[in-house]
């Protein structure tokens, strides 16, 4: 977690080359075994598509993604927008995947960004998890097991 | 733009757990039931403000008081924290179950 308060950054090495990841980011077949089930996804600027989850009552969210794809550069980075399709007011997330080759693998750099900075409640709850909120998380979990 | 409910029992977490000071009051608490004297010496703070933190730890829930002999011990309540957990977190846990089951189909798929 980085002092940017209003994003999600992850960083994960795959034994598997930049080619293979990107097969994997961008057929839908094989998006739906690891993310979602897309529709109308296609890895070209300005292509709109949706995935379909399960709806989630607490949080309000409709089970509907509502996306539109920003960057595609195969096979290096690949962006796209991301709102809930049940709502009149967008979230304007940013979900981007970035590939980096490293020796005979790939470094995907995920970022999930757009988090309202302006929402209180949204801008705390980024404050405690970059702030050694999860170890104490981590500390209790093995604390009561 | 739809306005929140002030005051509720989220905020009051929220409020409590925003506070540096307070997470670390909750961090040492992990290790066992403390008096406040001995986190005011931890912290290096003075006793009133040390009482005044956990006023706003066992408002929300999070810190809960007991008596034993002269002494009055505090103990962590972890039945918020989990509240928070859930609430906070399901974004990095969604991408990163995301991620591992990418990193399993990547495995599955045939070489090129």
């Amino acid at each position: 977690m980085g002092t940017d308060l209003t994003r999600i950054e992850l960083d994960q090495f795959y034994p598997h080359p930049p080619a293979k990841v990107w097969r994997a980011l961008t057929e839908p077949a094989l998006m739906a075994t690891w993310l979602m089930t897309a529709e109308d996804f296609a890895p070209r600027v300005g292509q709109r598509f949706t995935f379909r989850a399960r709806p989630v009552a607490a949080t309000g969210f409709s089970g509907t993604v509502a996306c539109e794809v920003l960057e595609a550069d195969e096979p290096k980075r690949l962006s796209y927008s991301w709102n809930d399709a049940g709502r009149d007011d967008p979230l304007g997330w940013l979900v981007t995947w970035e590939l980096l080759p490293e020796g005979r693998g790939t470094r995907v750099l995920f970022t999930h960004s757009g988090f309202d900075p302006d929402s209180p409640t949204a801008q705390l709850s980024r404050t405690i998890m970059g702030s050694g909120w999860p170890r104490i998380l981590t500390n209790l979990e093995s604390a009561l097991t | 733009m739809p306005q929140r409910v002030k005051s509720t029992h989220a905020d009051a977490l929220f409020g409590a757990l925003a506070n540096p000071t307070r997470r670390d009051i909750l961090d040492l608490l992990l290790s066992g039931a403390q008096t406040v004297q001995v986190i005011a010496e931890r912290f290096d703070m003075a006793r009133p403000s040390v009482s005044e933190h956990l006023k706003v730890l066992k408002d929300a829930g999070l810190v809960s008081e007991e008596r034993q002999g002269r002494h009055r011990y505090y103990a962590i309540d972890p039945v918020p924290l989990y509240e928070v957990q859930t609430w906070l977190s399901p974004y990095e846990r969604f991408w990163r179950d995301r991620m591992g089951d990418l990193g399993r189909t990547l495995d599955e798929m045939p070489e090129d």
